[in-house]
C-alpha cells in the first residue's frame, strides 16, 4: 500500500453519529474528521472506543446521524472491507488453527488463493515477525503473539487503512514497543493510515500526534496533542507531595499566584496542592524547596489517570 | 462483488467450518451416538427379528427421525451463533464478501458435516444389525435408501437449524422443543398436521422408495415428487431466510 495519501480528504468522517443500545448510550452526537497518517483514539474504558469502531467497519448501524470510511457508508458496504484492516482489541482468532491456516482464511475471504496467498502469507508474517511461528497451533501463542498474529490478519489484503482497537493493551512492555514500532513502520514505510485506540494518553503520543478524546460518547476534544495538554493544563491540578519539612514547603507554595489551595494529607508527611498552572508550579517547585528549606522525597499527580482528565474537559 | 470473489470466499469458510465442525469437541457427541446407534441395532439384530422389516423400521426410528434432526441441531444451531458470541466471526463479518455469501459457505459446510456423520452413524447402524442376519441385495438396497433419506434430510434440517441459530440468542433450547416436540411428536400424529413437519415429506419420499417396514406402508404420504419438492422448497426458504437475517444481524 504505497499510495500517495491525500491529506486533504477524509479517512473516516462522523457526522452527528448516535448509537445506542437500548438505553445504554454507545455514541452520542459524536462528530470527527480524521486525515491521513496515523490517528490516536483515546478514552477510558467504555468512552465509545469500540462503538465507533464497529461503526466505522459497519458491524453495527447508527441509530442517528452518519459515519464514512474513505467517503463510503460501511452499514451493508461489504466491498469497503477491501480498504480496511481491522485489528479487534478481543480474542478473535480460531485457538484450534495454526497462524498459516487462520491467515489463508483471511486470505481466502479477501480473495486471494494459490501462490499470491502463500506468497503474501510469507511477507506479511515476516513483516509483524512471526514467520517462524507460522505453523503452530494459534491456541499455543503468547498474548503479544497474538496480538502480531491479529496485526498480520488485518494487514493480509493490503488496506488502506488499519483499525487497531487497543492493540498494546495487555501486553508487556518490550512488546508494546515493538507493536509500537511496527505500527509507525506500517504508515511510514508502508503508507498504510491507521487509526488507533488507547485507554492510556501516554501510549498514543509515543504513536502520533494526532489525537481524538472521547469521553462518554462524546469527541471531547480533536487535534493536536500538545493543544490538548494546553487544554488539560489551564485546569486545576492535584499534586500530592511527600518529604521531609513538609510545612515551610506548603506555606512557600501558598504563597504563589498559580496555587488554588494546599491541604495536609492523613499523618501530615504529605500535602496536597492544587494548581491552575501545572507548568509554572513544577518550574517553581525547586525554588520553593531551597527557600523553605523542605525536601521532597515522593511527588505524583493525582491527575495522571484518563478518568480525571476528561472530567476536566467535560467540565465536571 | 464478482463470481471469483464470492467464490473463493464460500470456499474459504465452508473448508474452514467443515473442519472446525469434524474436528470439535461436537465430533465426540457423533461417536457417542455411533456406538449407542450400533450397540442398540447390534442388540436388536441378535434377537428373533424378522430381518428386513425390522431392520428397516429401526433405522426409520432411530436414525432417520431421532437422531438425524437431534445431529443437525447440535451442529447448526450453535455453528454462527457461537462465533457472534466469542466474536470469532470478526474475521467474516469483516471481509468484502457479502454477508448473504458467508451464510452460504456456513451453510454448505454444515450440510457436509450432518451429511458425512449420519452417513457414519447409519453405516454403523445398518451393519450392526443385518450383519448378524442378512446383508444380501435387498438389505443392501434399503441401506442405499436410508443413506440416500438421510443425506436429504441433513440438508433440510441444517437450512432449519442454521437459520435458528442467527434468529436465537439461545438456539438450543428452541431446537430442542423443536426436535423432539414438534418433529418428534406432532410430525407423528395422524391427519393433517404431520403436513407441518419436515419428518411427514421424508417420509412420503422414503414411503415410496422403501419396501419394507412401517414407511413402506405410510398410507397418508403425499406423492414423492410434490414431497421433494416441498422438501427443496423447505430448504431454500430456510436458507435464504438465514442468509436474510444474517444480513440484517447487528454484530456488536
Amino acid at each position: 500500500m504505497n499510495t500517495p495519501a491525500d491529506a486533504r480528504t477524509s479517512v473516516m468522517e462522523a457526522q452527528a453519529l448516535s448509537k445506542w443500545y437500548g438505553e445504554v448510550i454507545g455514541l452520542n452526537n459524536f462528530s470527527l474528521d480524521i486525515r491521513h497518517g496515523i490517528t490516536g483514539i483515546v478514552g477510558p474504558n467504555g468512552a465509545g472506543k469500540s462503538t465507533l469502531f464497529k461503526l466505522a467497519l459497519g458491524l453495527i448501524k447508527p441509530s442517528t446521524g452518519t459515519i464514512s470510511v474513505l467517503g463510503q457508508k460501511p452499514w451493508k458496504n461489504p466491498g469497503i472491507h477491501s480498504s480496511i484492516g481491522f485489528c479487534p482489541d478481543y480474542e478473535s482468532l480460531p485457538s484450534d488453527s495454526t497462524g498459516r491456516e487462520y491467515l489463508s482464511l483471511v486470505g481466502g475471504l479477501h480473495a486471494m488463493k494459490g501462490a499470491a496467498l502463500s506468497g503474501r502469507i510469507a511477507e506479511v508474517s515476516r513483516l509483524v515477525e512471526m514467520d517462524r511461528a507460522l505453523d503452530r497451533k494459534i491456541g499455543g501463542y503468547s498474548k503479544g503473539m497474538k496480538q502480531r498474529m491479529k496485526i498480520a490478519g488485518a494487514l493480509l489484503h493490503d488496506p488502506e487503512i488499519l483499525i487497531l482497537d487497543e492493540p498494546l493493551s495487555g501486553t508487556d512492555p518490550l512488546v508494546r514497543r515493538d507493536i509500537i514500532d511496527l505500527v509507525k513502520r506500517l504508515n511510514k514505510e508502508n503508507g498504510h493510515d491507521v487509526v488507533v485506540s488507547s485507554h492510556v494518553l501516554f501510549e498514543i503520543e509515543r504513536l502520533t500526534h494526532d489525537v481524538v478524546l472521547i469521553y462518554k460518547g462524546r469527541a471531547v476534544a480533536t487535534g493536536d496533542i500538545s493543544e490538548i495538554r494546553d487544554l488539560i493544563d489551564k485546569h486545576p491540578h492535584n499534586i500530592v507531595i511527600e518529604g521531609e519539612g513538609i510545612g515551610g514547603l506548603a506555606k512557600a507554595i501558598l504563597d504563589e499566584g498559580f496555587t488554588v489551595s494546599v491541604s495536609f494529607n492523613e499523618g501530615r508527611t504529605g500535602i496536597t496542592v492544587q494548581v491552575s498552572r501545572p507548568d509554572d508550579f513544577f518550574s517553581r517547585l525547586p525554588e520553593l524547596m531551597e527557600r523553605s528549606g523542605g525536601s521532597v522525597t515522593k511527588m505524583y499527580s493525582l491527575d495522571d489517570n484518563l478518568e480525571a482528565i476528561f472530567r476536566y474537559l467535560v467540565g465536571r | 462483488m464478482d463470481l471469483d470473489t464470492a467464490l473463493t470466499g464460500i470456499v474459504a469458510i465452508a473448508r474452514h467450518s467443515f473442519k472446525k465442525l469434524i474436528f470439535s469437541r461436537k465430533a465426540v457427541i457423533t461417536l457417542l451416538i455411533t456406538v449407542f446407534v450400533a450397540a442398540v441395532m447390534g442388540y436388536a439384530g441378535s434377537q428373533d427379528v424378522d430381518p428386513l422389516p425390522d431392520g428397516t423400521d429401526m433405522l426409520d426410528t432411530l436414525i432417520l427421525f431421532f437422531f438425524m434432526p437431534v445431529m443437525a441441531m447440535i451442529y447448526g444451531a450453535s455453528l454462527i451463533r457461537d462465533e457472534i458470541d466469542d466474536k470469532s466471526i470478526t474475521h467474516v463479518a469483516t471481509a468484502p464478501l457479502d454477508r448473504s455469501f458467508s451464510y452460504l459457505g456456513y451453510y454448505i459446510s454444515l450440510a457436509l458435516a450432518v451429511v458425512v456423520s449420519m452417513i457414519i452413524v447409519n453405516t454403523a447402524g445398518f451393519f450392526a444389525f443385518f450383519a448378524q442376519n442378512d446383508l444380501g441385495s435387498e438389505a443392501m438396497e434399503v441401506y442405499l435408501e436410508f443413506t440416500v433419506l438421510v443425506t436429504v434430510g441433513a440438508f433440510v434440517y441444517s437450512a432449519l437449524f442454521l437459520a435458528v441459530g442467527v434468529m436465537l440468542k439461545k438456539p438450543v433450547f428452541f431446537g430442542l422443543v423443536y426436535a423432539f416436540i414438534w418433529e418428534g411428536f406432532i410430525g407423528s400424529l395422524p391427519g393433517a398436521i404431520q403436513k407441518v413437519s419436515v419428518k411427514y415429506y421424508l417420509r412420503s419420499v422414503g414411503s415410496d422408495w422403501v419396501d419394507y417396514g412401517r414407511m413402506s406402508g405410510f398410507d397418508e404420504a403425499l406423492g414423492p415428487l410434490a414431497s421433494g419438492l416441498v422438501l427443496v422448497g423447505l430448504l431454500v426458504f430456510f436458507v435464504m431466510f438465514g442468509a436474510y437475517l444474517f444480513r440484517e444481524t447487528e454484530l456488536a
